[in-house]
């Protein structure tokens, strides 16, 4: 009875920050229609914040009031000011990557000011030893401060949103900005006001779960703690603050029911009780009633263009020719660096697929990678220790349990839409990297043993398929970029069919598809399918072209900045796919990697490099918070200015091919590097339009189709005296104005 | 008539406004005189709701004069317009969906009205309201929603009164009684700027009519005369 009520204690205790946590996510959400990805974040960095004023020798309640009543509001008003506002009217997966950056952006900088790798601790109020008896169970004075604060904050914040004008103009600010301005209301200021509030709310809950989940103070894992929350948030469909409440009470109950009550041999229990959150989340998306289809279109700024199979295809084969001279530039571990960043292109290319092409997200496209990649492990494997190579039934069978796994996931998810599909996969991913990533305890099923994840880490072969063995780096690398054009030219052709029309109909209005006779649940169901198998090729070629994998590789952060960065390079693009998932597998690390290797290499200038390690990062995710200006990503931006260049600017064009080749001569000579080569190429890929446009600038003559004028334009006089002329009317007869009959008409008396 | 010399409470004076590059008003000119129903009519995309938007502030001008009882406003925001006692009541429903009758009541606050007046104007005039106070907006149907968003204007004892498209998707019953609660309102001395598509609704109850074309307001006068051009004007004679 005691171990019982202990554990309902600790339980409701858990619950209580969950639902501090969950509300300010609630509170975000109805005022803006952002889904706070960066929730746990904030409140990591207010935790941080509230330790470093400890560490200077303020009094608890000073640093306290400081975090709570400085820090968290002036973080949330900051976070609207710079970046949520632009971000009305973007899609969903905007919304999502802004936010995304804004975390991952949080914890490269708190790792950045608090070395990772010392060790720090919150202590609870009071002290741990301050506490009460009972019922003769121990409750500690801060247990109790978790409790009252809950339940204040809950019935608070349901007395703001109902009972305060203040609350109902948040409100309001969701459904309709326009109709509260004409309202007398500013909905900028309701907005920033809830998120000011919503983001001291992710601090107070970030001071008061450190002390009660262990004290240890860490970036990632208190970020993740707070991200547990969202289950709680959905049990209240993301509106409700009492069913919130009443979720997050049941979440910290469950845990540490699971704690208490379950075997606590091999890693199952523990890796069970920290997947709980995401399995509950799961089951709630699921069961819960959703939103009916709505009618209208989805109205968004993104915008891509189509490609045509032709073009695929002249790009692919360039893309592999090019790939093939830069390779000879590089030295082995640099091959293998580009063979491992175009492995992550394919899983990139999964993204273009899924939500590019057919407007669903995948929070988790790792997560698919790493079920391929044990599929691979347990049942592709042929020779033992060098001689070990994988076979290609091997791969096949892992590309299918991929699409089996994207199928299994997507079934029963298929009514969920945007967001909510986005944190269904999401709770997969996390589920699949806690439970079967972890799950290194040997396990006994008809009558065969196996382990799932065997020492925390796999060991993947290199492939073997024929003729063909991927044993050194240069055939790794050229195997990957060749597939890469592949499946590039396949979904370049897979969009230009009925299917992939279909799919963009799908994307633009479900509504309206449905009404057409399409069956919705089978295209979903064939996309998501698609887009995991090609997921899972890349994951077994990633994990190849690794050797070794764990559960790092596979992680929620992992999937996160893949899609961050595919999002910021355009994910509607195969190029898209190509920049971004290159930028996530090779480049980052390699920036990284150079500026540590600097920083050890020369003692005196070691901050400077490892302070430009740093930067890389947390700039990586800026550009992740730029998004929301450009939704349709850069590479949509310079494939245009080519575009222009081909019709008005060829000269620059040549120039620009001309610099690149005199480039790669000094690469082949060795008088520049060959990364020094990559980023001068980029540099030269990137600014070419710019140019282009400046010598179109330059030499045009403006020429506007009279059937376009005042098109593009303001409609001026000049330009109808040129229409008329162009036209041939007399200019007499030109009303350049109202006739001044009229407007005597207009203002007399009736 | 009420106020025919008497200056105009709400003016455009050669007003222009557009999309991005696109020019969608290209210099209009309206005068609504005080306790006075001015009627925009005009066939779709002729450049109303745009200058409904311009006039509630929730469109800048990009030329012209926008005067408010003689004042230049160019540039005004929507919710200091709203403050100076413009109610406008945008094209679809002007409601909150996710919030109930009251509190829709409530955010109608902003200008400086009480919840109370509000509440027992809206629902004396509009029974149905005040038996579903505490019912979502967007669950009600299309008439209750226009009756909702009318009410506005009814407790918030505005000066300009702007109603985009009063008539859209409802029934000509209920559109013909929304009409009579507007003319209610001019009578008891309210300026009403309607743009309507339906002229037939609006020109019994209008007391000046103008009629826009691409962009432009190419007459004005009384509701008779405008009808009759109409015919010819929208068939392109």
């Amino acid at each position: 009875m005691t171990t019982f009520l202990t554990y309902t204690i600790l339980g409701l205790v858990l619950g209580a920050v969950y639902s501090i946590a969950a509300s300010g996510l609630v509170l975000t959400y109805n005022t803006s229609g952002i889904f706070n990805f960066a929730h746990g974040a904030q409140a990591m960095f207010g935790t941080f914040l509230y330790w470093q004023f400890q560490q200077w020798g303020w009094p608890v309640w000073l640093a306290l009031v400081a975090v709570i009543g400085v820090v968290g509001p002036a973080m949330g008003a900051a976070l609207h000011a710079v970046i949520m506002k632009g971000l009305r009217g973007t899609a969903d997966v905007t919304k999502i990557i802004v936010t995304v950056s804004v975390l991952l952006g949080t914890v490269y900088l708190a790792q950045w000011v608090w070395d990772p790798d010392q060790a720090r601790t919150v202590d609870m109020f009071f002290g741990t030893g301050a506490k009460v008896s009972l019922g003769g169970v121990e409750v500690r004075y801060h247990e109790i401060v978790c409790l009252v604060a809950a339940v204040a904050i809950a019935a608070g914040l349901r007395v703001l949103f109902t009972r305060t004008r203040a609350g109902v103009v948040m409100r309001g600010s969701v459904d309709d900005p326009d109709l509260l301005r004409l309202n007398g209301h500013d909905p900028e200021r309701a907005a920033m006001l809830s998120w000011a509030l919503g983001s001291t709310l992710a601090v107070t809950a970030g001071v008061l779960i450190v002390p009660i989940s262990g004290g240890a103070l860490d970036a990632n894992h208190l970020t993740l703690l707070v991200i547990d929350a969202f289950a709680a948030a959905m049990f209240g469909r993301l509106r409700s603050i009492p069913r919130t409440f009443a979720g997050a009470m049941v979440l910290g109950l469950a845990a540490n029911y699971v704690l208490a009550y379950l075997p606590s041999a091999g890693t199952f229990t523990g890796n069970l009780r920290v997947s709980l959150p995401m399995i509950i989340l799961f089951v709630v998306l699921v069961v819960l009633p959703q939103d009916r289809l709505r009618g209208a279109a989805v109205r968004t700024r993104e915008r891509y263009r189509p490609p045509t199979v032709r073009s695929a295809a002249v790009w692919g084969a360039v893309l592999v020719a090019g790939v093939y001279l830069y390779s000879l530039l590089l030295s082995d571990a640099g091959v293998t660096t580009l063979a491992l960043g175009m492995t992550f292109a394919i899983i990139a290319l999964s993204l273009t697929v899924l939500t590019g092409y057919a407007g669903e997200l995948n929070l988790a496209p790792l997560a698919f990678g790493a079920v391929a990649t044990v599929v691979a492990f347990h049942f592709g494997v042929q020779g033992s220790g060098l001689a070990a190579r994988l076979n290609v039934q091997g791969v096949l069978l892992a590309v299918v349990a991929a699409a089996l796994a994207g199928g299994l996931v997507a079934l029963p998810a298929l009514r969920l839409r945007g967001l909510y599909l986005a944190l269904a996969t999401l709770a997969f991913g996390e589920f699949l990297s806690n439970m079967v990533l972890r799950d290194t305890t040997e396990h006994e099923l008809l009558g065969m043993r196996f382990t799932l994840f065997p020492d925390g880490s796999l060991v993947v072969p290199p492939l073997k398929a024929g003729p063909l063995d991927l044993r050194n780096g240069t055939s790794s690398l050229m195997t990957a970029t060749v597939l890469f054009a592949l499946i590039g030219i396949g979904l370049a052709a897979l969009r230009g069919s009925g299917y992939g029309r279909r799919l963009a109909a799908m994307k633009d209005s479900p509504a309206a598809t449905a009404m057409l006779g399409q069956n919705l649940v089978r295209l979903k169901l064939s996309v998501f399918m698609i887009s995991a198998a090609i997921a899972g090729l890349g994951g077994v070629l990633m994990a190849s072209a690794s050797g070794t994998v764990s559960q790092e590789n596979f992680t929620f952060v992992g999937s996160l900045g893949l899609l961050m960065l595919v999002v910021v390079a355009g994910i509607g693009y195969i190029s898209g796919a190509l920049v971004g998932g290159l930028m996530a597998g090779a480049g980052s690390a390699v920036l990284v990697a150079t500026f540590n290797d600097l920083a050890l290499a020369h003692e005196g200038m070691a901050n400077v490099y490892t302070l430009l390690g740093h930067l890389v990062l947390v700039l990586t995710a800026l550009v992740g918070m730029g998004v929301g200006r450009n939704p349709s990503g850069f590479v949509h931006d310079i494939a245009d200015g080519y575009r222009r260049m081909r019709d008005g600017a060829r000269p620059v064009l040549y120039g620009g091919g001309a610099v690149g080749a005199v480039l790669y001569v000094l690469a082949v000579t060795g008088v520049i590097g060959a990364w020094t080569f990559g980023i001068a190429a980029l540099c030269v890929a990137m600014f070419l339009p710019l140019a282009g446009d400046m010598y179109r600038a330059e030499g045009r003559v403006r020429r506007t189709p009279p059937e376009l004028a005042g098109v593009d334009e303001p409609y001026t006089d000049e330009l109808r005296t040129e229409l008329d002329r162009a036209l041939g009317l007399p200019a007499a007869h030109r009303p350049a104005r109202l006739a001044p009959a009229l407007r005597g008409e207009a203002n007399a008396p009736a | 008539m009420t106020g025919t010399e008497a200056e105009p409470l709400l003016e455009l004076a050669g007003v222009r406004a557009g999309y991005g590059a696109i020019e969608v008003l290209h210099g209009v000119d309206l005068a609504l005189r005080p306790g006075s129903l001015l009627a925009l009519l005009g066939p779709n995309g002729g450049g109303k709701s745009t200058t409904m938007r311009v006039c509630a502030g929730l469109h800048p001008a990009t030329g012209g004069e926008l005067r408010l009882a003689g004042r230049k406003v160019n540039g005004i925001s929507a919710q200091d317009a709203a403050k100076l006692g413009v109610c406008s009541i945008p094209e679809g429903r002007g409601v909150f969906p996710n919030l109930t009758v009251r509190e829709n009541l409530w955010a109608a606050t902003g200008t400086g009205a009480r919840l109370a007046d509000l509440e027992e104007k809206a629902y004396g005039r509009f029974p149905i309201l005040g038996k579903r106070r505490d019912q979502l907006a967007g669950s009600m149907s299309g008439g209750e929603q226009q009756m909702l968003a009318l009410s506005r204007a009814l407790g918030t004892d505005p000066a300009v009164l702007l109603l985009d498209e009063l008539s859209m998707g409802l029934a000509p019953m209920i559109v013909t009684r929304m009409y009579d609660t507007v003319a209610g309102l001019v009578e008891e001395g309210l300026s009403v700027l309607v743009a309507e598509q339906f002229a037939r609704a609006v020109l019994p109850i209008a007391d000046t009519a103008a009629l826009m074309l691409n962009g432009r307001v190419v007459a004005t006068g009384a509701p008779a005369e405008i009808e009759g051009r109409m015919a010819g004007d929208y068939l392109g004679g």
